[in-house]
């Protein structure tokens, strides 16, 4: 039996991983190394790459694009900038995505299935016209903006644009990823035994007890599914920046949009690129590996 | 089970979709959206008995990066003149050939003949938009600003008064050709020393700017939160008809600084690799006659180079001078030059730092 | 049945009301007797009208939504033996390869997908828009079912094994049932994230490939006019209405209160 299930589980492991594995290596993989390659040669004259091998016949590579980055530091503070409004935008989806999740998970069967599409089906409309709706919500005339600065104005503070500014910014990219928290925190919170609480509360837990003693720590690899759903894609984008942004809210992704469009300068942005890529995936790594630990924790408690 | 019929169905569905069609002759053209007439789209479908097929960019970068990565199968491009010498010098196009395209005499000489592409070798123009001052004529007068100017985005005593009612177009080349300009230099200056100064200016005045934005201004401009634009003299003159529409008393008007402006000429070319290139020249040939290129100018209010069409243009849109720029103003209009790897790098330098400061 | 808390209810419903508030203007003012998608003027069906005789913007749509139904089918797939496989096996390359595409700036990707694309001679068009989703939407499939299996019982796994289920029959018929929401979910997001893309697909689109966002985007500078509020109302509701079909078309596969 042992050695059947030795090589049982090898032949299972490839069958299993495999298909995955081949379809990146080929359709992720393979391009994606063409533009880390990107990275080490120079813009072409007129756009695009130069050519791999030069008039003289010598292979045109070098590591301009990686001095840049290091030399000139507007780019890194920029990366930091979007890492804060990722973080904003991660810590902000969870406290709202939770109660959502849970209110659905907690719900009869018959209703979860649509409540869970309810909560997508706003995403099926067009990004930009989702966007514009926004624009008019937030609009200088609107009811909000006269709201919030007449608040403002009875203690005596200017007015606040509410368009065109960091708060719009983070509004959008909160609205444009709550999803993305839901559905991997229903998707935990689901499972959560109902017994196990009630037990608790049999024994005098109280409801914030019972929350953070056993729910929480249960639901945590749904929270780290959901913020790295949520913090990595928020680190890239530049759609959101681009149309309700003010003068001061750049990130990183418009920025490497940029070199690939107005600049032309392929390479630099390849390194823009792998910069951000290392930085999510290790930031992803570091909250797993907290994660395992925190879970291991929790086991023993 | 019915996980797999339903697979079965859709990759059944993907397999015919994806299948060629043999059975029309058709034109690729890959165009701005809304820069040809629907009607003109259908004449020449019955003309050619062909089918034109669209597909769409919205910025001449994204033309470039797609093709520089190596995409094919369009026939005719329109790229703007900067883009086109881009084209040209990364040998992307295929040379004209002139005696299939005898309409190229109703375009105005002003027009041809370009440092672009000496003897319209590759290109022929299309249509043109100049990069102008929008502004709500209300609000400009009421605060008693001038409009002929660039001063008025850029000097903070004007700026004042319309703080966070102004946006700018996100574009370096396009706010550095402003700001090159205001300060007296050509908008093709490439002295790294005038750069400097012009962005300087443009932080200066960043801080009572509400935004940067090439895409939802005339939207503002036309509701009233945004009260003076950079923008492109096009979508100025659709803003004006969507408020007039829309019921306003004030107008959204073209205002052209003295100083100059940049002007965008459009072109129609030829891909290297186009599928077509029969069916390209007869398009193009059919868009150098007046009638069909007047069509556009009527819809979007675009310029328009050729000399044909201005008697099938509407005679409002002839007075406008951000549209048919008078001979005085011509000479202080200008087109876009691409600029080298070098320049190209500078200015992103430039414009980052331009963007991340307070 | 304990009385669940009040302040639960109160919360959701606000994260209900954020999502829901944007999307009522974008039904309402498809009915907008104004160009502009900026402030209301007057009711009007025009837009509609204007939409059944746009047969570029119904084809778009028709596109989006093939491409939308094939990636997410295929990306579900692969994503969950993606998401097994990294739960029960110690790998190395697949975690790497699975979050990659979620951290990879769109622009890139695409750009190196063209090239490549255009490296293996490869015609463009509506498939290697899909293949290129499929690529990005696998990671996020594979996230959410992992987050489902951490902590599992795997004993009900290994229960069955013992009875002498094959690996095939005890995935089918325990763990799938069992890990069926993490999967339902990954479907739905890997559909969302299809059906709005525009960077990837504008890179990888053909000559004569046009889906929604690209259309869409390329009016940006324009105007985008109600009729694109109307085709996105339309799209929400077709897609709603084809899911609830699917779903009580197979009622087995995807109800998550499965008895095992």
């Amino acid at each position: 039996m042992a050695a059947k299930g030795v090589s049982g589980t090898r032949m299972a492991k490839w069958l299993v991983s495999g298909p995955p594995l081949l379809y990146l290596l080929v359709f992720f993989a393979a391009p994606a190394l063409i533009m880390v390659l990107a990275s080490v040669r120079s813009p072409g004259e007129f756009g695009g790459l130069a050519p791999l091998v030069d008039e003289s016949g010598r292979l045109d590579l070098n590591t301009e694009s990686y001095v840049r980055l290091f030399t000139e530091s507007v780019y890194l503070q920029v990366f930091v900038k979007s890492a804060w409004y990722a973080l904003l935008t991660t810590l902000a989806c969870l406290a709202l995505a939770y109660p959502l999740a849970t209110l659905i998970a907690k719900s009869p069967k018959k209703h979860r299935d649509l409540l869970l599409l309810l909560v997508i089906l706003p995403f099926w409309s067009n990004f930009l016209i989702r966007i514009y709706a926004w624009m008019i919500i937030l609009g200088p005339n609107a009811a909000l903006a006269r709201m919030v600065n007449g608040v403002l104005a009875w203690f005596g503070a200017g007015p606040v644009p509410l368009l065109f500014s960091a708060f719009a910014v983070l509004t959008c990219l909160v609205y444009v990823h709550l999803p993305f928290m839901v559905l991997p925190l229903y998707a935990n919170l689901e499972k959560h035994d109902q017994a196990l609480l009630d037990a608790a509360q049999d024994l005098g837990a109280n409801a914030w007890h019972r929350f953070w003693r056993i729910t929480f720590p249960l639901s945590l690899p749904g929270v780290y599914a959901g913020s790295a759903l949520v913090f990595i894609p928020a680190l890239g984008i530049f759609a959101i920046p681009d149309i309700l942004g003010g003068p001061d809210d750049t990130l990183i992704g418009n920025l490497i949009k940029q070199q690939f469009l107005e600049t032309r300068d392929w390479p630099f942005g390849s390194v823009l690129s792998i910069m951000l890529t290392v930085a999510a995936l290790l930031l992803a790594g570091i909250a797993a590996w907290v994660g395992r630990r925190g879970a291991a924790g929790a086991a023993r408690a | 089970m019915n996980v797999r019929a339903l697979a079965a169905a859709v990759l059944a569905i993907a397999a015919f979709a994806t299948a060629p069609v043999y059975a029309k002759d058709q034109l690729h053209l890959y165009n701005w959206n809304n820069y040809i007439a629907p009607e003109t789209i259908k004449r020449f479908e019955g003309v050619c008995q062909c089918e034109v097929v669209q597909t769409y960019y919205s910025d001449n970068e994204e033309l470039l990066a797609k093709l520089a990565a190596g995409a094919k199968g369009y026939d005719v491009l329109v790229p703007t003149s900067n883009a086109v010498q881009a084209l040209i010098r990364g040998g992307q196009l295929k040379p004209l050939d002139k005696t299939a395209i005898p309409n190229i005499k109703n375009v105005n000489p002003a027009y041809l003949n370009t440092p672009f592409d000496p003897g319209n070798q590759y290109s022929v123009p299309y249509a043109m938009s100049t990069t102008i001052l929008g502004y709500n004529d209300e609000k400009m007068k009421e605060l008693g600003l001038p409009t002929d100017t660039w001063a008025v985005i850029f000097d903070p005593k004007y700026l004042e008064k319309v703080k966070g009612r102004v946006t700018v177009l996100d574009s370096a080349n396009e706010l550095f050709a402003a700001a090159l300009k205001y300060l007296g230099y050509s908008a093709n200056d490439v002295d790294p020393k005038h750069w400097d100064e012009a962005a300087a200016a443009i932080r200066k005045a960043k801080p009572y700017w509400a935004a940067f934005n090439a895409s939802s201004y005339i939207k503002e401009l036309t509701v009233g939160n945004i009260w003076l634009v950079h923008g492109y003299s096009n979508d100025i003159f659709q803003a004006n008809l969507d408020a007039q529409a829309a019921g306003r008393k004030f107008h959204i008007l073209q205002g052209v600084p003295k100083e100059g402006a940049v002007l965008a000429v459009d072109n129609m070319v030829i891909h290297k690799a186009a599928p077509r290139p029969d069916l390209a020249l007869r398009f193009i040939n059919f868009m150098l006659d007046g009638r069909n290129s007047a069509e556009l100018t009527n819809l979007i209010g675009s310029g328009n180079p050729n000399l044909d069409a201005m008697k099938y243009i509407k005679p409002e849109l002839t007075k406008l001078p951000a549209v048919f720029p008078p001979k005085d103003l011509q000479a202080k209009l200008e087109q876009l030059k691409d600029l080298t790897v070098t320049q190209r790098r500078l200015r992103n330098k430039l414009w980052t730092e331009i963007k991340a400061s307070k | 049945m304990r009385r669940r808390s009040s302040w639960l209810w109160v919360a959701a419903l606000a994260a209900y009301a954020f999502l829901y508030v944007p999307l009522i203007i974008v039904v309402v003012y498809s009915f907008n007797d104004s160009r502009l998608n900026a402030e209301w003027v007057g009711f009007t069906l025009d837009w509609y009208r204007k939409l059944a005789a746009n047969d570029d913007m119904l084809a778009a749509a028709g596109n989006s939504l093939l491409i939308a139904f094939t990636a997410s089918l295929v990306s579900t797939v692969l994503g969950t033996m993606a998401g097994v496989a990294l739960h029960r096996y110690r790998l190395r390359l697949l975690p790497i390869l699975v979050l990659a595409p979620i951290a990879i700036p769109e622009i890139l990707m695409g750009v190196s997908l063209l090239i490549f694309f255009v490296l293996l001679n490869f015609t463009l068009g509506l498939v290697s828009v899909a293949l290129a989703h499929i690529a990005f939407c696998i990671g996020f499939v594979a996230i959410v079912v992992r987050a489902r299996l951490a902590g599992m019982d795997e004993s009900l796994t290994e229960a069955a094994r013992d009875c002498g289920a094959t690996p095939a029959r005890a995935f089918r018929h325990v763990t799938l049932p069992l890990i069926m929401p993490g999967v339902v979910a990954g479907a739905l997001m890997a559909f969302t994230l299809s059906i709005d893309d525009f960077v990837i697909t504008f890179f990888t689109a053909g000559a004569g490939t046009v889906t929604l966002p690209l259309l869409i985007y390329s009016m940006i500078k324009i105007s985008v006019t109600p009729e694109v509020n109307a085709v996105s109302t339309l799209l929400m509701l077709l897609t709603l209405l084809l899911i609830v079909v699917a779903a009580k078309l197979s009622p087995t596969l995807l109800r998550s209160d499965r008895e095992t």
